[in-house]
């Protein structure tokens, strides 16, 4: 049925630079881990085919640019986003500080049509580094955000150890599933010939 | 206005001088040898190439935005035949449905009630890609059997016996691979639909969701170009050219190392763009202005095979670059019975209703005022002959007719129109006459036009051998029926070399009828994949010719080391010939004016006469 089919979902995201947002994917897609920093320019896209609750799913992951200076892109970019993940490094405050600024961002430029209720993910990244010590984000503070935003759901995660990675995507799955707009009959007009007939004959006839 | 410049056309068949009256649009004899002497004459003084450079043909107007990507895997040499992945495909082909000689009518008729649940319209619903079956060891065998009876393999991978027969291989093929296969890659030919939030909708090879990542780069170098207040328009690497098409909320791109010019690899994408609005009309721009994150694959759900098949015809039908539609070769007065015929079927309150043979048109009757495009026409066409559905309900149902909305971009965009839809097969339509509403059947039987349709099939149309060298002969009939010495029409014996002064092919495009001619194939390009490179010189012809920034051009002539090329472009006809490359020129510009001459004198069966140019 209609209802089987699979659906493809572009889930974009965003964060500061550095936070490990293609670490993630990496970790996620390729099941892979570099320590090595290497700067996305403009954006990286992967595709990842997963299932969940017997439905298939293709995940159509826009990896950005943290950096400023690739923002240039907006609305085409953001444009029908099904979902957008937000991710913070637990041991850099700055990066959990700009979280409001990249939702709030992610809201004006996609400019959803239900605002209040557009799923979004916070991650927090990089809960292995030094054992938890060098940790300044505590995992109350952001569930408290989250919970202040309309409860969005909250994951802490390492792409290095690949934890709670696969639970992060399944829930943007979830959520899509739970979101999934109702299918709308496709009627466009029809012309009516006998109509048509009348008004061409009732012009001129040269 | 427009009447009158037919009936002009017409007149000229006159022997007396009526040039006078009409000037600029009729064509004599005289005329003709008079212009093609002085065009002669100049053709040595214009700066033409004569010589054997292809590519230094491509006027500079090409070049506009041309960047270079510097990606490697666009880099790629695409040289190496394919021959291993043609056992891949996954689909099916419809071996039986070329032999048996189907012709559709098709009528649009006014919306009635109850006509939405028809068969066809049941695709919409349908599972994508449902129509194609799984990968089975007994298609490769199809495949192979194929290719053994001396069919060949293009340099699209297509495999085909006869390119004017759509043997292509029916819907998605290849939907295994994605852009990280190497076969993939190195095809030479790729077609993209994606929306404006970069989710795929439709992708010639390989499967869309499996694309996902490729269409969202796709997307994101339209939407950076568009950033900046530009559009692009082409992008050239190496030996790609990649070619953007943007409609609103529908992107289209082109990814291509054919070496087709821009002008007709964006001609291509509109057709495609057409073909789209043809099954869902262009309301689907409002579902994306609602909901940006709409997906309109299920929409487009079981019409691979549509597209596919368009996508084909690039390469075999010179409708998709002449903008003109072709008819089926009939005696004046067969063809004159089926338009009766059709009138008939037309007074009961149709837009109008046609009768096709393939892709050729038998005869056509629409309201005053009122015809279809030939675009329109070609798309049409392509749509009934590639449909699952149209086809099952002929096989499985052993009725023959159907009902689909149908939307024809050129005649309203925005909306449907309800087209009937009845196959006839001329080889068996005894067995499968049913009694129906129109009884069309039984009246095509009774005026014999059934078995004239067949004969046209079998004994072909304008045989360049048969191209009358002294028009002065008693041989010379006027009519392409009633020559006793002809023969019917046989493929693959080799005899002679052409026609006369080495003449392979012509094409001939009437500008006031909208209609074009082309020539049978002789045994020098007999092979598919010749006749496809003949398609392409066409092709690149036809921009050369058209193309604004460098001017309109009236002749053109050039030598390469697989042909002699001449062009004509009149306010009344454009003429595209080819010879055998070691052809001389003043005769080679002799022959075409025979030509002109031999369509002229034949008009009444080769074309359809009278009926409305283009009105909308």
């Amino acid at each position: 049925m209609a209802s089987r089919r699979r659906m493809l979902l572009k889930v974009i995201i965003l964060g500061d630079s550095g936070v490990g947002k293609t670490s993630l994917m990496n970790q996620y897609v390729n099941r892979k881990f570099s320590n090595q920093y290497k700067a996305t320019i403009g954006a990286d896209f992967l595709t990842k085919e997963i299932q969940f609750e017997d439905r298939l799913f293709t995940l159509q992951i826009w990896d950005t640019a943290g950096q400023e200076r690739f923002q240039s892109l907006g609305v085409a970019f953001y444009r029908g986003a099904d979902c957008c993940v937000l991710v913070h490094d637990v041991n850099v405050k700055k990066s959990f500080d700009s979280l409001n600024n990249w939702r709030e961002e992610f809201l004006i430029q996609a400019s959803p049509s239900d605002p209040e209720n557009f799923p979004f993910v916070v991650l927090g990244n990089k809960i292995d580094v030094d054992g938890g010590n060098s940790r300044v984000v505590s995992e109350k503070k952001a569930k408290a955000w989250c919970a202040s935003k309309g409860n969005i759901p909250y994951f802490e995660t390492s792409a290095k150890e690949g934890f709670n990675v696969e639970a992060a995507f399944e829930c943007i799955a979830k959520n899509a599933l739970k979101n999934e707009p109702e299918e709308e009959m496709y009627i466009p007009d029809t012309i009516d010939v006998a109509r048509a007939r009348q008004q061409k004959s009732s012009g001129c006839e040269c | 206005m427009t009447s009158d410049s037919s009936s002009a056309s017409l007149s000229s068949d006159d022997e007396e001088e009526s040039a006078g009256q009409k000037p600029n649009v009729d064509v004599h004899t005289n005329s003709i040898d008079t212009s093609l002497d002085a065009i002669e004459n100049q053709l040595s003084s214009i700066a033409l190439n004569t010589s054997i450079d292809e590519r230094s043909v491509s006027p500079t107007g090409y070049h506009e935005p041309v960047s270079e990507i510097e990606n490697g895997s666009l880099r790629e040499s695409v040289r190496e035949r394919r021959r291993n992945s043609i056992g891949e495909s996954s689909s099916s082909i419809g071996l039986g449905l070329s032999r048996n000689h189907l012709e559709v009518e098709v009528e649009v008729e006014r919306e009635a009630d109850g006509q939405l649940a028809s068969p066809s319209s049941s695709g919409y619903a349908g599972e994508r890609g449902s129509s194609s079956s799984p990968t089975s060891a007994s298609g490769t065998d199809v495949i192979r059997e194929l290719r053994d009876n001396g069919s060949s393999i293009g340099d699209d991978g297509v495999v085909s016996v006869d390119p004017s027969q759509t043997q292509w291989i029916r819907g998605k093929r290849h939907a295994d691979e994605d852009d990280g296969s190497i076969s993939w890659r190195k095809r030479k030919k790729h077609f993209f639909i994606l929306s404006h939030s970069g989710k795929p909708i439709y992708s010639r090879y390989g499967d869309e969701h499996k694309l996902a990542g490729f269409s969202a780069t796709l997307q994101a170098i339209i939407s950076f170009v568009e950033n900046g207040g530009d559009r692009v328009k082409l992008v050239r690497a190496g030996k790609h050219q990649v070619v953007f098409l943007v409609k609103g909320p529908i992107y289209l791109v082109c990814i291509s190392c054919t070496e087709e010019p821009y002008e007709s690899l964006r001609g291509q994408l509109e057709l495609l763009y057409g073909q789209m609005v043809l099954i869902l009309t262009r309301s689907v721009d409002k579902c994306f202005e609602k909901n940006p994150k709409f997906d309109m694959t299920p929409l487009l759900g079981g019409t691979d095979a549509v597209f596919s098949s368009l996508i084909h015809s690039f390469s075999w039908n010179p409708a998709t670059f002449l903008h003109a539609y072709t008819c089926l070769p009939l005696a004046y007065t067969t063809r004159q019975t089926a338009g009766a015929i059709l009138q008939d079927v037309a007074d009961t309150g149709v837009l109008f209703s046609i009768l096709m043979c393939k892709n050729k048109v038998v005869s056509l009757v629409g309201l005053q005022k009122t015809s279809l495009h030939p675009d329109d026409m070609l798309l049409l066409a392509n749509f009934v002959m590639s449909s699952e559905s149209f086809r099952q309900v002929f096989y499985l149902y052993m009725t023959s007719e159907s009902f689909s909305p149908i939307c024809l971009p050129r005649y309203n965009p925005m909306a449907f129109l309800y087209a009937y839809v009845h196959y006839l097969d001329v080889s068996f339509y005894n067995f499968f006459i049913k009694k129906i509403v129109i009884q069309i059947e039984a009246v095509l039987a009774k005026s014999n036009i059934l078995n004239e349709v067949q004969r046209s099939l079998s004994e072909g149309g304008m045989r360049i051998e048969d191209l009358p060298v002294d028009p002065s002969s008693p041989n010379n009939s006027g009519s392409l029926f009633h020559l006793n010495h002809r023969k019917p029409a046989t493929n693959g014996t080799v005899t002679g070399v052409g026609g006369p002064a080495g003449l392979w092919h012509f094409v001939y495009r009437s500008i006031y009828l909208d209609q074009y001619v082309s020539s049978e194939f002789a045994s020098p390009i007999s092979h598919p994949h010749q006749q496809k490179r003949l398609y392409r010189a066409y092709e690149r012809l036809y921009a050369s010719m058209h193309d604004k920034g460098v001017g309109p051009h009236k002749t053109q002539f050039r030598r390469d080391e697989n042909y002699v090329l001449l062009c004509w472009v009149t306010q009344d006809f454009e003429l595209y010939a080819a010879f055998d490359p070691l052809a001389d020129k003043g005769v080679a510009i002799r022959i075409c004016n025979r030509v002109c001459q031999w369509v002229k004198d034949v008009e009444n069966e080769i074309f359809l006469l009278g009926a409305t140019p283009f009105s909308w």
